[in-house]
């Protein structure tokens, strides 16, 4: 179960790319923050006047260079999501000073540092998980390849310190600004030698061109390991009203945030642990619903998602107004 | 970067106790190469229990010995192939520690991991590293070649002590305790007295020693048959990590008998890792470049170790047992021949203050 978050309060900003910020985040009484590992993430609760309550998922970049951050420190990027609130809402309020409640660092992306060889694939902001395994790769002078693909060089964050630490074993990969130019993954992953491990992180798209390269190879899937970040929003999600059916209690589901992370802002609080979808612990039954169900879980099977009658609270929402649930 | 919660405030001058942070960014021994096999094993090594197993092409595993679901202790599962299987609910581990099996559930949940600690096999020893992994640099391992080396032959131990490393490394620093503690094997009075240098080369601490012209102690002068004689005796004591002592003796004898060496050399190899703090791992590998095929010289080296080493345990335990339950504070007094300790006690708490995020000069 998830442990106590920890008090944060901004203490960087930096602009990256146009679109990019990068915050460093620092212990309020300056203890050192739990460690963590490549790949690792928190998840960073704030709330917005006009949305509520806003949990986002943000890697953990780790430091600079071959600089670590210091043990107070966490350093995150954020990319601003023009339709979505989450991320406008952070870079247009958060200052140097403003305080946040983050969760401990989780590594549901870990690298696994026996590769004989190992290859990054980062695409946009996908690049933050990637950065910090680059810097431990390039520290430990471990045998790597890394491909960073973006649609401008410089829409690219970290596009420098990137070069100059991995040298000639990185590639960018600029695909236009229509992303005309697309990057070859079945050259790429057919020229890799036996035992490749492969770590992806990046837009949707980018993971499921990357599987069925690998697949199309006959690769094992246990070679390629990804980030997806299924909690973030898309691009559609509306706000909505939940109504719980045993207390006649009705919560405001803003667009950017779960159903479960409003449930527990209200003082609602079910059972769930993973918030990724995978866990299986928070699905609740459906009474109704005024539009259709957006399935994101990997937990229910295609009989129960098509059933209408049940979904995974952590990441899964309504395109209507209203859902009812038998809770 | 500290896993245990330790309360630590940095005083600028300290020096090493019982109670100060453990050093985790280090190469700490995991055990004898004999010790880890296809059968998991489990040791706690600095306040973290681990399973450790070899794989089917023989590569040693440290995974934590706690399963991320009910923290059933790994090690009380089963192998089959590289995978561990979790012994309470079927959770299979490969040897990075992700999850690759839950038959419970219809997918395999990608947060379902286990932390896999950096390892690394060196003749006999399996070394681990539990602190940051992006700093676990093989090169830093610390030398033993002389375990494997075919013109050294050894004989080895292992204890479990309830005693603290800062209190263990000092021991083996402190040369002037033999003759009291361990009467008739390892120390003689002319040793104690006789003048030591000691230096510090960044976060090691040296002790060059020499004493001429004097009968050997036990330890040495039977193994070499040269209890009747005077010899010349070099030695270097070497605190050369948080995680081992090595001492190296020469002992010269300058009229040979026929067919007898001048020098006979032995290296000492002292292997610490914390269990916690109060209680720590201890192995230790007595080795010679003389008569290597001679079972009666091991016998006795084997013997006359374990009784020495046992008498370090029960003088430790001691002094741990009273400095934990002793009410009334006593801040212990110091003199020259305590200079190699004091020294190692700077380093010790230097390297722990750095790891808890103080500056240190």
């Amino acid at each position: 179960m998830a442990a106590h978050n920890l008090d944060v309060v901004v203490a960087g900003i930096r602009q990256l790319t146009p679109r990019i910020r990068e915050y460093l985040l620092r212990s309020t009484d300056g203890t050192p923050l739990p460690p963590y590992e490549p790949g690792a993430h928190i998840e960073l609760h704030t709330h917005s006047a006009t949305s509520g309550p806003i949990v986002r998922h943000y890697s953990l970049i780790g430091g600079l260079g071959n600089w670590d951050d210091t043990p107070d420190t966490y350093r995150i990027a954020v990319q601003r999501e023009d339709r979505q609130r989450g991320s406008a809402h952070i870079h247009d309020t958060f200052t140097v000073g403003t305080r946040l409640s983050v969760s401990r660092p989780k590594n549901h992306f870990p690298l696994d540092r026996r590769d004989t060889k190992s290859l990054l694939i980062a695409g946009g902001i996908g690049i933050t998980p990637i950065l910090s395994m680059l810097r431990s790769l390039v520290r430990r002078n471990r045998n790597f390849e890394m491909v960073y693909a973006g649609r401008s060089a410089e829409d690219m964050a970290y596009r420098q310190d990137i070069q100059r630490l991995g040298g000639t074993h990185v590639r960018l990969h600029i695909s236009g600004p229509d992303n005309a130019k697309v990057l070859d993954l079945r050259t790429l992953l057919a020229a890799q030698p036996e035992g490749t491990q492969v770590y992806v992180c990046g837009p949707a798209p980018m993971i499921e061109a990357v599987l069925a390269a690998a697949a199309e190879l006959g690769w094992d899937p246990l070679r390629i390991r990804h980030e997806l970040f299924t909690s973030g929003p898309g691009a559609d999600d509306v706000a909505f009203d939940v109504e719980l059916r045993s207390s006649g209690r009705r919560v405001r589901v803003g667009r950017g945030v779960s159903i479960l992370d409003a449930l527990t802002a209200a003082g609602v609080h079910v059972l769930s642990d993973c918030r990724r979808g995978e866990c299986g612990l928070c699905p609740l039954d459906v009474v109704e619903t005024d539009g259709e169900i957006v399935h994101r879980d990997r937990y229910l099977d295609d009989e129960e998602r098509a059933s209408g009658k049940t979904l995974c609270i952590c990441v899964s929402r309504t395109t209507g107004t209203r859902l009812v649930l038998d809770a | 970067m500290s896993y245990t919660d330790v309360e630590f405030t940095y005083e600028a001058g300290g020096y090493a106790d019982h109670a100060t942070p453990l050093v985790r960014n280090c190469w700490y021994v995991a055990g004898f190469s004999s010790e880890i096999s296809r059968d998991i094993i489990s040791r706690r090594i600095l306040g973290v229990d681990v399973a450790l197993y070899r794989t089917l092409g023989g590569e040693p595993v440290a995974v934590r010995n706690r399963c991320p679901h009910r923290s059933f202790p790994l090690a009380k599962g089963r192998l089959e192939g590289d995978v561990l299987v979790c012994g309470y609910h079927g959770m299979q581990f490969d040897p990075s520690g992700r999850c690759v099996n839950m038959p419970s559930m219809p997918i395999v949940p990608a947060n379902a991991n286990v932390r896999s600690f950096p390892v690394a096999e060196r003749g006999p020893i399996v070394w681990i590293w539990m602190g940051n992994p992006d700093l676990a640099d093989e090169s830093k391992i610390p030398d033993t070649h002389w375990l494997s080396d075919p013109a050294w032959k050894s004989v080895c131990g292992t204890f479990p002590m309830n005693s603290d490393y800062v209190a263990m490394h000092e021991n083996l620093l402190d040369q002037t305790h033999f003759p009291f503690l361990h009467p008739g094997t390892v120390g003689t009075l002319e040793y104690a007295r006789s003048k030591l240098k000691v230096r510090r080369e960044g976060d090691v601490v040296v002790i060059d020693r020499s004493l001429k012209d004097s009968p050997p102690p036990g330890i040495y002068g039977i193994p070499t048959n040269l209890m009747h004689k005077k010899v010349d005796r070099l030695s270097e004591a070497r605190f050369a990590s948080p995680a081992i002592h090595t001492a190296f003796a020469q002992i010269i004898d300058h009229d040979p008998a026929p067919g007898r060496p001048s020098v006979y050399r032995f290296n000492i190899t002292h292997l610490i890792t914390p269990e916690s703090n109060g209680r720590i791992h201890y192995w230790w590998f007595n080795s010679r470049n003389f008569d290597l095929d001679n079972a009666e010289t091991d016998k006795f080296l084997y013997e006359a170790s374990t009784k020495a080493y046992l008498e370090d345990v029960d003088a430790l335990e001691s002094i741990l047992n009273v400095v934990q339950t002793d009410v009334e504070p006593q801040f212990d007094l110091n003199f020259a021949p305590d200079k190699p300790g004091l020294m190692m006690r700077k380093v010790l708490y230097q390297l722990a203050a750095a790891e808890s995020g103080y500056q240190t000069p």
